[in-house]
């Protein structure tokens, strides 16, 4: 079976510096003793290096069962427009902004870094800020939130006291979507916050701009209005359908090593009930495959709307008790649009 | 080089000195120590005798080692076959005993101690750091195979010449090639991390620990986190740059073993390179001198000097006052508390968690129930590819660290796992990266903070 795992573009970069410089080098003709290295190299042998600043021992890591579907990890800046076909969504950065560093993989509590924005080196506007762009995906929240709204009102009520609330969460209309929006500055540090997300998904995806100037972030969230999404042919996705009454068969993956992280899963579950994909959010390579193994054997009831079998995405959690999600009542079967 | 790299280094060269510019790390806090006491209670000798045992693992903790104890003023058995230093406190001093990587280098006078014949590999220089160095990955035929993850410690020298290691010669212990490892990329370091407090480290609760994490994972910074667990029992393992060690004691047997070579009770036998022990002959015998362990429980002893030295280094660790901070140095109370303000403001404080209370202790009133101004979470963070190792340990991967506790911030000299910076700001900018979770708050320092603001930040952090 094949998996994949996202390759960053500078890591490619990385490795075509290393692998071009490494064919101009080669070693002395007299080498150290080897110690702990076994065999010698040959003397003249073409020089291999361990590429910088490439990580290549890997902790736990995202991984799928197929190339066909995309993932929420896999968005990017291109040409000054933050893509992500996971979530249907597209955003014109500021002039003279960019996309400095990818985040880091997601979570084990299903959270994701998407893209940080800054202004680029060439900006000569009046004030700088930040864009961070997140997902929280809320199978596996670790808060009690179902939704970006639940989020937000959550993010409000949990606010540090060192903060002040400047704009009270509020619902808005942005691109045609609903969005919850909340304010909230350090006078101390002088840098006001705005947060605005909307659930894609079953996903919070957030933005968050920070700027030490109001008018700026105003500007900011005024150009979100030409973000595009396109929500066509998406699963319906389902909280918590992962139950005994809806999984038919079931095949137990037998992890081999102990752990202790959790490991969170999403299916795409077919209208026959088949799992057609598996989108494994963390964990060791191991562990991923044995997981993603036994899934795609799992059969499930067919989900319903209106009487008709429809495509679902759900989630699952392994190695861990499922997180504390809001929602206590699990799904039926049925369902009526 | 594509555009994304292009903007990558772009943003590096330009956007973060000019942010900077006039900014400058205040230094090493001048002063009195702040470090290196007991425990209050303790120093009250509460319970009875704590602090007899407290000054015993002190001692211990001074002691050089040879390799049996024959060595004049190195009374201790045990050093070698391989090791990288001859004591606890020679590493662990700076700004007393306890602490982290000092001003001048002992490892350098450690190479030739006693007829010892060690090359000094490049990276071990006087003025330099402490390092302990690793090879993330082992070598096929003299390269480094990167499908053979290694990650174990290389340890700088052998105790081959020593006038106390008759027989053990460098043909039978050779010392590893440095210089080749550094020639393929494939060698990094660690320093030794401070000591101070770290009994209130031991001592906080998981329910603690889970609660703060949960709380923090309400933040706007993308910052997530988790925490390696020791493998036996899956309890929170929180000592070592990556929180690989559970306990003091975990702690000190291993380093005890790793640093010095002196096998113990948590840890028997003498340790060989990781390649060296993976087949036969595996480390020469040769070369091993004492009965194993070589460090273990005085039968004969009375009071304190019943327990072994890893015992006593645990304990002395575990009874360490944690570093007092300067309300006034450097730049003044109101620099500094706004400073902290500013600190909380832009998120470091998500990991940089400043305070968390200790559990109920059975050792002294000084560990029960108090509030460890550690400023650390304890959690293990993605740090992305500027301070990434590639070196993995439990559950923690190549890029992933423990939130360095920032308390004695103020009087050390190198930072980061590998000491690679005598500068604060080279330590922040680090955090700012491909693939790090800390890209929220240092962008937050890097573009929001006004010169001044980040001044602030520079001077709390340096009056901890």
């Amino acid at each position: 079976m094949f998996r994949r795992t996202r390759v960053q573009p500078t890591y490619l970069c990385a490795l075509l510096l290393v692998a071009v410089t490494g064919m101009a080098q080669t070693l002395p003709e007299t080498l150290p003793p080897t110690g702990d290295f076994g065999p010698d190299p040959q003397p003249g042998a073409v020089l291999q290096k361990v590429p910088a600043d490439v990580i290549l021992v890997k902790g736990a890591v995202p991984s799928a069962s197929d190339h066909s579907v995309p993932l929420p990890e896999e968005g990017g800046v291109v040409k000054g427009v933050y893509k992500n076909r996971y979530f249907g969504m597209s955003w014109t950065l500021p002039d003279d902004w960019s996309e400095p560093f990818g985040g880091p993989p997601p979570s084990e509590s299903g959270g994701y870094v998407l893209s940080n924005v800054v202004p680029a080196p060439k900006f000569k506007g009046p004030s700088k800020g930040t864009v961070l762009i997140s997902a929280q995906d809320m199978f596996f929240a670790p808060m009690p939130a179902d939704d970006a709204k639940e989020l937000i009102a959550y993010r409000r009520e949990h606010l540090e006291p060192y903060y002040d609330v400047e704009r009270a969460p509020a619902e808005l209309t942005i691109a045609g979507r609903p969005f919850s929006r909340f304010d909230y500055e350090s006078k101390v540090a002088g840098i006001h916050w705005a947060v605005l997300a909307t659930t894609v998904r079953c996903h919070a995806v957030q933005f968050v701009f920070s700027s030490r100037d109001p008018k700026l972030i105003e500007s900011l969230v005024k150009d979100l209005d030409a973000m595009k999404f396109d929500d066509a042919g998406w699963p319906r996705c389902v909280a918590d359908y992962v139950t005994r009454a809806n999984v038919i068969e079931r095949v137990d993956p037998v992890l081999k090593d102990r752990r202790f992280n959790a490991i969170p899963a999403r299916l795409v579950v077919d209208k026959k009930g088949r799992v057609k994909h598996v989108h494994i959010l963390s964990a060791f390579p191991e562990q991923a495959q044995l997981i993603t193994d036994a899934l795609l054997q799992w059969r499930f009831k067919p989900y319903l709307v209106n009487g008709e079998p429809v495509e679902i995405e759900t989630g699952v959690t392994f190695n861990a008790p499922p997180r504390n999600r809001k929602t206590t009542a699990p799904p039926v079967s049925t369902a009526s649009d | 080089m594509t555009r994304r790299t292009s903007l990558l280094l772009l943003v590096l060269a330009l956007i973060v000195p000019l942010s900077l510019y006039g900014q400058v790390d205040p230094g090493v806090r001048g002063g009195a120590a702040g470090a290196g006491d007991p425990l209050a209670s303790v120093a009250a000798n509460n319970p009875a005798n704590s602090l007899a045992f407290f000054n015993h693992g002190k001692e211990a903790f001074e002691d050089l080692n040879s390799v049996s104890g024959t060595i004049p003023g190195a009374p201790d058995a045990g050093l070698g076959p391989r090791f990288n230093s001859r004591s606890c406190a020679a590493c662990h001093a700076q700004p007393a005993i306890g602490g982290s990587a000092p001003a001048v280098n002992p490892q350098v006078a450690d190479a030739t101690a006693n007829g010892a014949t060690n090359t000094i590999p490049s990276f071990i220089t006087s003025t330099g750091p402490v390092r302990e160095a690793r090879f993330p990955f082992f070598f096929t035929n003299g390269f480094p195979d990167t499908n053979r993850p290694n990650g174990g410690v290389e340890d700088l020298y052998t105790i081959a010449g020593r006038t106390d290691a008759p027989g053990c010669t460098t043909a039978l212990i050779p010392q590893p090639s440095f210089a080749l490892a550094q020639q393929t990329n494939n060698v990094i370091f660690r320093i030794p991390t401070p000591t101070f407090g770290s009994g209130l480290i031991e001592n906080i609760e998981e329910s603690t620990l889970l609660a703060n994490a949960a709380s923090n994972a309400n933040n706007s910074f993308g910052i997530t986190g988790t925490f390696n667990r020791e493998g036996n029992a899956g309890t929170i393992a929180r000592f070592g740059w990556k929180a690989q060690n559970k306990s003091l004691e975990i702690f000190a047997g291993e380093a005890y073993l790793v640093e010095q070579g002196v096998s113990n009770e948590l840890f028997q036998q003498e340790r060989p390179l990781p390649g060296e022990g993976m087949q036969s002959p595996g480390l020469a015998n040769a070369c091993k001198f004492n009965a194993t362990p070589e460090d273990l429980t005085n039968f004969g002893g009375v009071g304190e000097e019943v327990i072994s030295d890893t015992v006593a280094f645990a304990m002395f660790m575990r009874l360490l006052a944690p570093p007092v901070p300067s309300t006034t140095v450097p730049g003044g109370s109101t620099s500094i508390n706004n400073g902290r303000n500013l600190f909380n403001a832009i998120g470091c404080n998500v990991c940089h968690t400043p305070s968390l209370t200790t559990f109920r202790s059975s050792f002294t009133p000084g560990l029960n129930q108090v509030t460890a101004t550690l400023y650390s979470d304890l959690e293990i963070h993605h740090m992305g590819t500027t301070l990434n190792d590639n070196v993995s340990q439990g559950n923690a991967g190549g890029d992933q660290f423990r939130t360095a506790p920032l308390w004695g911030l103020g009087k050390r000299i190198f930072f980061l796992h590998d000491g690679r910076t005598k500068n604060l700001i080279t330590a922040i900018q680090a955090h700012n990266a491909q693939g790090s979770e800390a890209n929220g708050p240092s962008f937050n320092f890097l573009v929001n903070l006004t010169p001044n603001q980040q001044q602030d930040v520079l001077n709390f952090l340096r009056s901890l």
